[in-house]
């Protein structure tokens, strides 16, 4: 669909919610709504996002949380080497942007040393989810007297870093979340002090090679994200407002403190397991030039002419996307032939059927074609990302499925790239194997949901699909994949406690720790892992029991008996090393009800449940209280460790 | 912005601090929820509204609400 659409009602410069906002603020009722101020912030423009921070940011958390307990919570701390009050309201603009509540912590002028070095500082006694060290070059020029020469700047860049490095060590040893830090710009006003190019030239070697020191701390320590803020001033924004940084010590222009506020809403995003997962794009006007059931295969846009570079660009970034494992999906209003036609035939296409894990093409409304998919690809909806240029369509998706982001693009594809880029709704801390090999899965997967239409009953499709499971202790190379399912688990995720990989690590480095990896195949294909249990073995009077921490499977592959065969695993397991029981706790959150009757399904009985957290228990003493696992798994089961005896458990199957 | 009572609402749109008219009078240390970060915004807010730079070391340096008006307004 193009721009043009008569019928479009809802348009995207929101204007009106802009008013609605400010007639809440002025009514003081942002706390009493707080659940519509996610929709109202959604595509509001910088300025008016900005001033609707300054208002979020007066608000009291406790006071959002009294009116709405389910509001999900993410602690920031913020310090760094100068004023960074400046930064509270654009953080807690951008986290009620995604409907995340901002507890922010905002740190005395210079603090980041005493914060970061002091494991009894108040950075670290919040216990924050995020911790943002912004740095400006002030930390370096401070440190060299006038007049200077490029070597004195090197000096005093090394120095910093070298004590940057040992707090970053301080804080692997300290804290619990990630450590967010920054390189630094060079400023014009520090280089031009120098008159000979020669000199200059040095400089910006010495200052680069110094950040790049900076970037390579994200390598070594896997808790740290450095923002590379020369791609965000790239993109043209100021770094300094010279009175800010003359008369407040604020440095960093408010405009950069804005698009760095965008990029931790992501981050935040991700700590909190709400990184999305699918993106689904228009193909029309959106993917390629034209209206393929007019212009018919040969006559869209694609490549070989100036609007058909664009399309090929975008086309481009989103198999860029595709092999880091974004579900990619085409949802258009066309006939199935000829789009079916154009990605499989046109010989200058360079996004292709097989790139995606599903193209539907039909006239329903989309709001519904996208909620199927969601469906089919057993996500939320607000996992998915839309892009369309259609002003009517967007409308549509926003208000019918307000779950979902809308990325609008329009009638000028050059710029197509950067407004799906803009936000970085994809954003991980890294990419697995597991990422890379996702989009092939839920190909395969989809494959299989229309195997199972020929089956009459679910049991025979099971007892065709020759389900193989293999638990095993997790190697210290699948350590980053068990950390990244327990933060993109939201369905199948018992206690929802996210891991970060040092944390997993700790618990299997343990001696009575369990970090096991669930490994999943079947006829289709290997599912790799798709599912994690953390556990631990623990003294009680009467001997030991095993404590189930937390039990997550993959959305991908529910009730196919993955998740019974382990469970009856687990409990032989305890059996066989000698403990009384096993136990397990369910959390509830607002996705994870499906699994609220896990444990007592399994034969486990309820000890206590007073409606938001319940804990059962399972005895294992007597052997025949044991279900079996389920007939059509074949279980692999290794849970010694390394050199250890393998108390008969290891290797066999079990049927 | 023509008269105080606008500004005291347009520190409220602004910066979020719903002040009043007995406010404005007032050290800013005795304004309820006041703190030096909010100049800063009121600052870039109120030159985007009259159109012209204001000197931020002025405003630093007002005791009250009202001297910043009177600075902003160019008196």
């Amino acid at each position: 669909m193009n721009g043009m659409d008569p019928r479009s009602t809802a348009d995207d410069p929101p204007a009106s919610t802009a008013d609605e906002l400010l007639a809440l603020h002025r009514a003081g009722a942002l706390v009493g709504r707080y659940p519509d101020v996610r929709a109202l912030l959604t595509d509001l423009p910088g300025p008016a996002l900005a001033r609707a921070g300054q208002w979020l940011a007066r608000l009291d958390p406790d006071e959002v949380l009294r009116a709405h307990p389910d509001t999900p919570t993410v602690t920031v701390a913020v310090t760094g080497n100068a004023t960074l009050g400046p930064l509270a309201a654009p953080l807690t603009g951008e986290l009620a942007r995604h409907g995340l509540l901002a507890r922010t912590l905002i740190s005395d002028f210079n603090g980041y040393l005493a914060d970061l070095s002091d494991p009894a500082s108040d950075v670290y006694s919040a216990d924050p989810d995020l911790v943002l060290a912004v740095l400006d070059a002030a930390v370096v020029f401070d440190q060299v007297t006038v007049p200077w020469r490029p070597e004195d700047v090197r000096h005093a860049f090394d120095t910093t870093l070298s004590l940057l490095e040992k707090l970053v060590i301080r804080f692997g040893e300290t804290a619990r979340g990630a450590l967010v830090l920054n390189t630094i710009p060079l400023p014009r006003a520090s280089a031009a002090q120098l008159v000979d190019h020669r000199g200059r030239a040095r400089l910006g070697a010495i200052w680069r090679a110094a950040n790049e020191r900076l970037l390579r701390l994200a390598d070594v320590h896997p808790f740290v994200v450095v923002l590379d803020l020369d791609t965000l001033i790239a993109e043209g924004i100021p770094v300094t407002d010279a009175r800010l940084a003359m008369y407040a010590k604020a440095r960093l222009s408010p405009e950069l403190l804005a698009r760095y506020a965008r990029e931790i809403g992501h981050l935040a995003r991700h700590v909190t397991g709400r990184t999305k997962k699918v993106l689904a794009v228009d193909l029309d006007d959106t993917v390629w030039g034209g209206l393929v059931g007019e212009d018919g295969v040969e006559g869209i846009e694609v490549a070989d002419s100036y609007r058909g570079e664009a399309f090929q660009a975008f086309q481009q970034t989103l198999r860029q996307l595709a092999a880091q494992g974004v579900l990619l999906a085409a949802v258009s209003k066309n006939d199935l032939e000829p789009v079916r036609a154009a990605l499989r035939e046109h010989p200058r296409i360079t996004v292709r059927e097989n790139d995606f894990v599903r193209v539907v093409a039909n006239w329903r409304p989309k709001h519904e074609n996208l909620a199927e998919l969601a469906t089919d690809l057993n996500v939320g909806a607000d996992s998915v990302v839309f892009v369309d240029d259609s002003p009517y369509e967007r409308g549509l998706v926003r208000r019918e499925l307000s779950d979902v982001a809308v990325v609008a693009v329009d009638g000028e594809p050059a710029h197509h790239v950067e407004r799906l880029l803009r936000d970085g709704w994809f954003d991980v801390l890294q990419l697995t194997a597991e990422d890379r090999a996702r989009p092939a899965r839920y190909q395969d997967e989809l494959a299989r949901k229309d195997f199972l239409h020929s089956f009459d009953s679910l049991n025979d499709y099971l007892n065709e699909l020759d389900v193989r499971v293999l638990l095993a202790r997790a190697e210290e190379s699948e350590i980053p994949r068990i950390s990244q399912l327990t933060l993109r688990t939201n369905q199948f995720n018992l206690t929802t406690q996210r891991l970060q990989p040092a944390d997993v690590r700790a618990l299997a480095d343990h001696p009575n720790g369990y970090v096991l990896a669930v490994h999943a195949s079947d006829r289709f294909g290997d599912n790799g892992i798709v599912g994690a249990v953390l556990a631990h073995r623990e003294r009680t009077d009467d001997g030991a029991e095993l404590r189930i921490d937390n039990f997550l499977l993959s959305c991908r592959v529910f009730a196919r008996g993955i998740e019974q065969a382990t469970l009856a695993a687990l409990l032989r397991h305890a059996r066989d090393i000698g403990a009384t029981a096993v136990t397990g706790e369910y959390r509830r959150t607002a996705k994870n009800d499906k699994v609220r009757e896990f444990y007592p399904r399994a034969g486990f009985v309820t000890v206590t449940d007073d409606g938001a957290t319940a804990t059962f228990r399972h005895k294992t003493t007597d052997r025949a209280e044991i279900a079996a696992p389920p007939e059509h798994v074949r279980l692999t089961v290794r849970l010694a460790r390394t050199g250890e005896d393998q108390q008969g458990d290891d290797g066999h199957e079990q049927h | 912005m023509n008269s105080i009572d606008e500004f005291v609402a347009f520190v409220g749109d602004e910066v979020g601090l719903s002040v009043t008219a007995d406010d404005i009078g007032r050290d800013l240390d005795q304004v309820d929820g006041w703190d030096s970060v909010l100049l800063l915004t009121l600052l870039s807010a109120l030159e985007r509204e009259t159109g012209r730079p204001i000197s931020l070391a002025a405003v630093l340096e007002s005791p009250t609400l009202e001297r910043i008006y009177t600075v902003a307004v160019g008196g």
